[in-house]
């Protein structure tokens, strides 16, 4: 096991100094606690490891909205470890290293596509959140007005429900993803995915209040989802991607690549699809050069003949039962918000772990 | 009914005053479509977490402020409460209305809050069969950014949690959020001061069973339901505009009237009195709410607006049976008790429902009468019986005007043997009801077409470089046509003076005025007397 973490970390070096890799190095700003939007300490733009001079220009102008992104990819993060819990890869990040999720995301696979997405979608998320919390004087739509400041807030409103978090998510996460090569493509078109689902998502609520109530007077606004339908529906996606290919073509300012549908007898990505070009790695096997952690001493579920069941998770070297007592809580009162009464019980439990 | 003015006009004239009236119809949808915002606007708040801690009561203020620079000691989820074992009832949801760097106006008129709760679904701790909800509330404004926050209004209040969960209750499907309804939270009839801070505790008993079962809530949002200072502007001003229009019209339609040698009819009284309440609506009152905190002003409007409505449908009903032309003497209001009943009882419902609701909410804002079981019934009780009063309204008028149109053609049949002038009475009798008929007809299908609209579409169309603002359009256009109506109505259904000139010369008629005259003036003494013939018809009797 040494020996694999050894090569692990080599590897993760190797593709941490290429800041331009496969996927972004500033994601890890999820795992580092002092970026919370609760921290103390403000967030230094310098201090972001891998943004790119546009990227760095966005965070000193708008350092306001900096822990939002933050969170958002923390978000993103948290619903890929969920939607992917019970699979051969679980969306593991790796602590105390920049390249947070190792190099398996360094292909152009179909799990690069549902990171890319479910984290630009985050972003987009919890930009929104925090401007309706407040904490962002940036939002809003007075700069869209003439007239001075607040005008316009004043005459018409501003009803911009996540407008601006998709704005934001598409000029902070795109803004790396301008080169001409078929994986900046691949981020591009994913990223926007994710951002579609959110404004694809959103359900409208509506307000009557005109006579004594009646809906003779309506207001109606567009409000989020709860993020883990977004989660859902991109796993929908992700298990619908499109593969495709690489064209290169040759334009005025160099070599361009672009993608194109493999199959062309399929139905071709929308822009809410998503889409890869490179085989994912079977996770079987503990692999340092693709990232793959392989699926040993996974728990896995007996019964289940699903991608989580034993037999697939095991990759077919079977799986070891052992029994478990665990002390547990149980009959409890809950107390909103944080309080818990419990009694305590001690359960057994077959625990069954991948050979 | 003495002859009107709009059978005595001219076709051709008649139809300038129509061409005149639609452009201003299309000129009352323009201003709402073109020059107006949206009428409304909802804002987003998600409350902070706040923290009460006994650092916060040395400092004196009780008000937790969610940002900015004297901004409360914040968590950002309950899990971090737990860490740090804060009780429930130290932790404060605030939120500062509106969003920073704007400020509230006068002319946003009213504010309405909806609440929803964030409800995440935990095996262990599901939500009750009826679980309720209880709020410590308090509301408080300030008008500039450095002074102390002052108490608006404090509760503690009640709410019945509708949530429904759509996946199964499993323990994979922890985490997910119920799909709960909107709760009404809050309702100010006036914007008067420019910020306002609301701090809302859930607080904890287990004693008293307060707060129990309520689910793990993990967010409390709130939306903001405000007018549109421009859409106030442009209203105002459109009121403004109605209001002398209407004014003059009534002034003039009232003084032909008087100038008559007989008493004012029921028909011309109930028409004036339409006018005064369509006057009633238009003066702008509301100007006064940008200077002075009239929070009842959003209940005055109701009635205002109930008012309006009930006479209008009175009208309606007091119309079609004066032109019933089956001989028996009405002109008494007390005649159409029976038609008129459902309208005032109804009416009368949707005030008291009003009042419940509305009219609590100047002393509380927070109240709502859908909040408790025995006042959603009573509420539902009220709407009910104005339902049921409704529909027995539109029974009456449709058999009224099923009853009207079998006497006209039963006096179709009977015109030509009729005597010249009974005849000319009787079809102007006709043609006045049927022309009303139709404005009326086309007039309901205007306003219900665009309700649909408003209701179904999104707000604004876009058309060319131009957004239109459907939902303005609507309020200010259907406002407008029901300005026109009550004028063209006072215009001309006012009594004509033309028997006492002898410049009047149809087109139809031709050039044979002297028949005219004596036609006009026989009519006059065939209709407009028609007290007299009572009068007379009274003595033989005694």
């Amino acid at each position: 096991m040494d020996l694999y973490l050894v090569g692990y970390l080599m590897c993760m070096w190797l593709s941490s100094s290429r800041v331009l890799g496969g996927y972004p190095i500033w994601w890890s700003l999820a795992l580092g606690q002092q970026y919370s939007s609760i921290g103390s300490q403000p967030i230094l733009c310098g201090s972001i490891p891998g943004l790119v001079p546009k990227q760095l220009r966005f965070c000193r102008n708008y350092i306001e909205i900096m822990p939002s992104v933050a969170e958002g990819v923390k978000l993103g993060i948290q619903e890929c470890q969920h939607q992917f819990r019970g699979r051969r890869w679980n969306c593991t990040t790796i602590k105390d290293n920049l390249a947070i999720f190792g190099p398996v995301l360094d292909k152009a696979t179909r799990e690069s596509a549902f990171v890319h997405a479910i984290a630009s979608a985050g972003v987009a998320f919890a930009v929104t959140r925090s401007c309706a919390e407040g904490t962002s004087t940036m939002c809003g739509c007075d700069s869209h007005h003439k007239g001075p400041p607040g005008e316009g807030w004043k005459w018409g409103g501003c009803s911009e429900d996540a407008e601006f978090g998709v704005l934001v998510s598409r000029e902070f996460a795109d803004a790396r993803e301008n080169r001409p090569d078929a994986r900046s493509a691949m981020n591009r078109h994913n990223n926007e995915a994710g951002r579609m689902t959110i404004l694809e998502n959103m359900h409208l609520r509506c307000k009557c209040h005109g006579l004594s109530g009646s809906c003779e007077v309506k207001t109606c606004w567009w409000a989020q989802p709860d993020f883990r339908l977004l989660g859902d529906y991109l796993k929908d996606k992700y298990d619908s991607a499109s593969e495709m290919v690489v064209e290169k073509h040759r334009e005025s300012r160099g070599w361009v690549e672009t993608l194109r549908a493999k199959y062309a007898f399929f139905k071709h990505p929308t822009e809410r699809d998503l889409v890869y070009y490179e085989g994912s790695p079977n996770f079987c096997e503990p692999n340092p050069e693709t990232g793959s952690f392989g699926t040993r001493d996974r728990v896995c579920n007996v019964s289940s003949h699903g991608i989580e069941g034993c037999d697939l998770l095991c990759c077919g070297r079977g799986h070891n039962t052992r029994t478990e007592k665990r002390k547990e809580k149980c009959h409890c009162i809950f107390h909103w918000c944080c309080y818990v009464s419990c009694q305590e019980c001690v359960r057994v439990y077959d625990v069954h772990t991948c050979k | 009914m003495a002859g009107a003015i709009i059978e005595n006009m001219s076709t051709k004239k008649l139809v300038i005053v129509g061409v005149i009236l639609l452009l201003f119809q299309a000129f009352s949808f323009m201003v709402g479509g073109l020059i107006a915002p949206s009428p409304t606007t909802a804002v987003h708040y998600l409350a902070t977490k706040c923290v009460d801690t006994v650092k916060t009561h040395h400092k004196g203020s009780k008000w937790f402020m969610p940002w900015g620079p004297d901004q409360c000691s914040k968590i950002r989820d309950f899990d971090e409460a737990t860490a740090k074992r804060i009780e429930a009832n130290n932790i404060v949801f605030a939120v500062h209305i509106p969003l920073p760097n704007r400020e509230m106006s006068a002319w946003f008129q009213f504010m309405l809050v909806i609440l929803q709760l964030d409800i995440a679904f935990k095996m262990q701790n599901p939500i009750d069969d009826g679980a309720l909800v209880t709020l410590d509330v308090g509301l408080a404004y300030r008008d500039s950014t450095l002074s102390e926050w002052t108490e608006m209004a404090h509760s503690i209040e009640h709410r019945k949690l509708s949530c429904n969960f759509t996946a199964t209750k499993t323990s994979e499907n922890e985490g997910r959020y119920y799909d709960c309804d909107l709760l009404p939270f809050m309702e100010v009839g006036s914007v008067a001061h420019k910020y306002y801070l609301l701090n809302i505790r859930l607080p904890v008993n287990e004693r008293k069973k307060v707060n129990i079962g309520i689910g793990e809530i993990k967010d409390i949002r709130l939306v903001g339901i405000h007018q549109n200072g421009g859409f106030t502007k442009v209203w105002f001003a459109m009121k403004t505009f109605l209001t002398p229009s209407i004014l003059i019209i009534m002034i003039w339609y009232w003084k032909r009237i008087t100038q008559m040698t007989r008493p004012p009819v029921l028909l011309e009284k109930v028409i004036f009195a339409l006018g005064i309440s369509m006057t009633f609506i238009n003066i702008p009152v509301e100007w006064f709410s940008v200077g002075f905190d009239w929070t009842w002003m959003l209940l005055f409007g109701d009635i205002r607006q109930g008012i309006f409505y009930a006479m209008l449908l009175s009208f309606w009903i007091i119309f079609c049976g004066e032109h019933l032309m089956d001989q028996t003497e009405r002109n008494r209001f007390s005649v159409y008790w029976k038609q008129v009943g459902p309208i005032v009882f109804g009416s009368f419902c949707l005030f008291i429902f009003d009042m419940c609701e509305r009219g609590v909410q100047l002393k509380n804002p927070f109240y709502s009468i859908w909040a408790s079981d025995v006042g959603t019934e009573l509420a539902m009780a009220f709407i009910i019986v104005a339902g049921i009063c409704a529909c027995l309204y539109f029974l009456f008028l449709c058999f009224m005007v099923f009853q009207v149109f079998r006497n006209v053609s039963g006096k179709r049949s009977s015109l030509p043997a009729m005597t010249k002038a009974r005849r000319l009475h009787y079809e102007g009798l006709i043609f006045r009801f049927k022309f009303l008929m139709l404005v009326t007809l086309a007039c309901a299908a205007m306003t219900v077409i665009f309700f649909i609209i408003s209701q179904v579409n999104e707000g604004h169309w876009h058309w060319g470089g131009y957004t239109v603002q459907v939902n303005s359009a609507f309020f200010t256009g259907i406002y407008g046509m029901w300005n026109l109506y009550v004028f063209a109505l006072m215009f001309l259904y006012a009594p004509s003076h033309k028997r006492y000139g002898g410049e009047q010369s149809s087109a139809d008629q031709g050039g044979n005025s002297g028949e005219d005259i004596q036609l006009t003036t026989t009519i006059t003494h065939v209709d407009g007397p028609t007290e007299l013939y009572k009068m007379t018809g009274k003595e033989a009797q005694e």
